[in-house]
């Protein structure tokens, strides 16, 4: 009897001691990141192994400051969060009717599936299929190097985002209240903005939150067009490492200064993720 | 359903003109670029399917095809193997499961730019933090057969949470009934995972591997960083092959047909499990 108590013990644990070691092993990465970028630039080859602060080195604030007191990385800062907001807010507009049209009204042709699989079909493409076409149009609207171009381009990705993922919001949504709101005379716009957005809103919030996310992360399409006044946080990291190297400390701080707000901004959605991942097949 | 009404145009339009402006035209775009020869300050010469004729004789253009196949065949492989078994690992309680499930998300977001600079000095060849760890000697970066694997291993750290994730949503949809029934035939877990979970899960696998397979031949950002390409041409991908064709030499006409190339690949393998997607968001 105690044999069987005892085995019946231990496998949980086993399991928990596995689990606690995959969570490890992927969250390593992020722990050298912040290890590199709060070291003495003399001790980044020096300090072996897992490198423990306070234990092998003694940590600095001074790579993160003379970092944050750049003018080019704040302008890339900047650029990253307007693009990225702006990119949001845009796919929004267009994206949240389409999808409100799609969920609540008969299309023949196309058909309402036909029609999603068209916004969702796009997530297919390669980004490097309309590169250069994109880069022609942006030269011809003497657009290159603005905000704008890289605005535009973001919310063309987020929008089969939001029409599929909100299209699945409305779908969610009890349809009585809108048919009562009709009857007493209120017009399908209204109805759209005052009831069906704030009811659908929890949802609009995370696929906001996940689209932001994307939009931060963006790179081809940065690398060609944002070459110096629109030059986001991934293209300014990727021109200081080619002017000066890689210099470890400062490539950590970078990185972790990229990686950060998109994590944030998806750890605060977390719960709609998979919903949003999987375009609204998965609910988490 | 709403009585049909003309207002479900003004909704629906502003999105699809979007979608033809700065994507369909794009596309339709790219398709004459990919016939033509174009120098700049030149008037674009019609070519036929010669730049497509090219491809099939450039060795390079034919490297990054195998190299880009063997990324994603092997990388998804991983990552939805690894998934699934660390979806059914984490489909119990335990304590801080939580927080473990929130740590194994991070890597997701991370910004790829930002996470293939990461892993440059991860694999650092001495000081780095693999060969330091664990006091090995392997040439991560600079030989050519361990630069792919390096690049397909990242891949697997960033995305094996994508599949983890969706995995363990659908787990947690399986109603126990399932599993009290199957204890009634077996007592055998692998026999209860192949002949119950499994199942159940089949259509929630095909979207999972449908949604990877896409972004896999998409990936550009990664061996950009960690392996510019490199050692030689050894982790350059399709996407890297084209954009480089393109923006540093300006053949704007075969790197269109590269590209199309990649997408012509991208839609065979999607059409094989086309049918079973559309069940999904009908």
């Amino acid at each position: 009897m105690s044999f069987i108590m005892t085995k019946k013990k231990v496998k949980p644990l086993a399991f928990w001691a596995l689990a606690l070691l995959a969570a490890a092993a992927f969250f390593l990465p992020f722990y050298w990141a912040i290890s590199l970028s709060i070291r003495n630039p003399k001790e980044a080859f020096t300090v072996t192994g897992l490198a423990v602060p306070f234990l092998q080195y003694q940590p600095t604030l001074s790579n993160w400051q003379t970092e944050l007191a750049t003018g080019e990385t704040q302008r890339a800062l900047l650029n990253s969060s307007i693009i990225a907001a702006g990119a949001a807010l845009l796919a929004v507009l267009l994206g949240a009717p389409a999808a409100y049209a799609i969920a609540r009204f008969r299309f023949r042709r196309p058909s309402n599936e036909g029609l999603t699989l068209w916004f969702l079909s796009q997530r297919v493409l390669p980004p490097v299929a309309t590169a250069i076409p994109f880069f022609m149009m942006m030269r011809f609207l003497h657009l290159l190097d603005t905000r704008t171009a890289l605005i535009i381009l973001n919310a063309t990705f987020s929008l089969p985002f939001i029409v599929v993922i909100l299209r699945q919001a409305f779908l969610d949504l009890p349809i009585e209240l809108e048919e009562a709101a009709l009857v007493d005379g209120a017009g399908h716009m209204d109805i759209f903005f005052r009831i069906s957005m704030r009811l659908a809103a929890p949802s609009l919030a995370a696929a906001v939150l996940i689209v932001i996310a994307f939009s931060w992360n963006e790179f081809l399409f940065a690398l060609m067009i944002g070459t110096l006044h629109a030059k986001v946080i991934p293209v300014h990291m990727a021109g200081a490492v080619d002017t000066r190297g890689i210099q470890f400390w400062f490539v950590a701080v970078r990185t972790l200064l990229s990686m950060l707000p998109p994590v944030i901004l998806a750890l605060l959605a977390q719960r709609y993720i998979v919903r949003g991942l999987t375009f609204g097949a998965v609910k988490g | 359903m709403h009585r049909d009404s003309r207002v479900k145009w003004a909704f629906l339009l502003p999105a699809a003109l979007w979608v033809l402006c700065f994507t369909i035209f794009p596309l339709v775009y790219g398709l004459r670029l990919s016939f033509f020869r174009v120098k700049i300050g030149e008037p674009d010469e019609f070519v036929g399917f010669e730049n497509f004729v090219q491809f099939f004789q450039d060795e390079r253009g034919l490297q990054s095809a195998a190299v880009t196949l063997i990324f994603v065949l092997s990388g998804v492989t991983v990552q939805m193997a690894l998934g699934m078994c660390l979806a059914l690992l984490f489909n119990r309680d335990m304590p801080l499961r939580g927080l473990l499930r929130t740590v194994l998300t991070m890597p997701l977001f991370a910004t790829p730019i930002a996470v293939g600079f990461l892993f440059v000095t991860i694999f650092y060849e001495e000081g780095g933090l693999i060969n330091g760890l664990l006091r090995w000697d392997v040439p991560w970066l600079s030989h050519p057969h361990w630069a792919l694997v390096s690049v397909i291993l990242v891949d697997i750290w960033q995305w094996t949470p994508f599949c983890f994730l969706i995995f363990l949503a659908a787990l947690q949809g399986v109603s126990e009934d399932y599993y009290e029934a199957g204890r009634l035939e077996t007592k055998s877990g692998w026999m209860l995972f192949r002949h119950v979970t499994f199942p159940l899960l089949q259509p929630t696998i095909v979207l999972v591997l449908l949604l990877r397979i896409t972004e896999a031949f998409k990936v550009f950002d990664i061996p950009y960083t960690l392996t510019s390409g490199g050692p030689g041409s050894a982790t350059q991908v399709l996407s890297m092959y084209a954009y480089r064709v393109g923006m540093r030499f300006f053949h704007f006409g075969y790197a269109s047909s590269i590209s199309l190339i990649l997408f012509l690949l991208v839609l065979v393998t999607v059409s094989f499990m086309f049918k079973q997607i559309r069940q999904t968001y009908s």
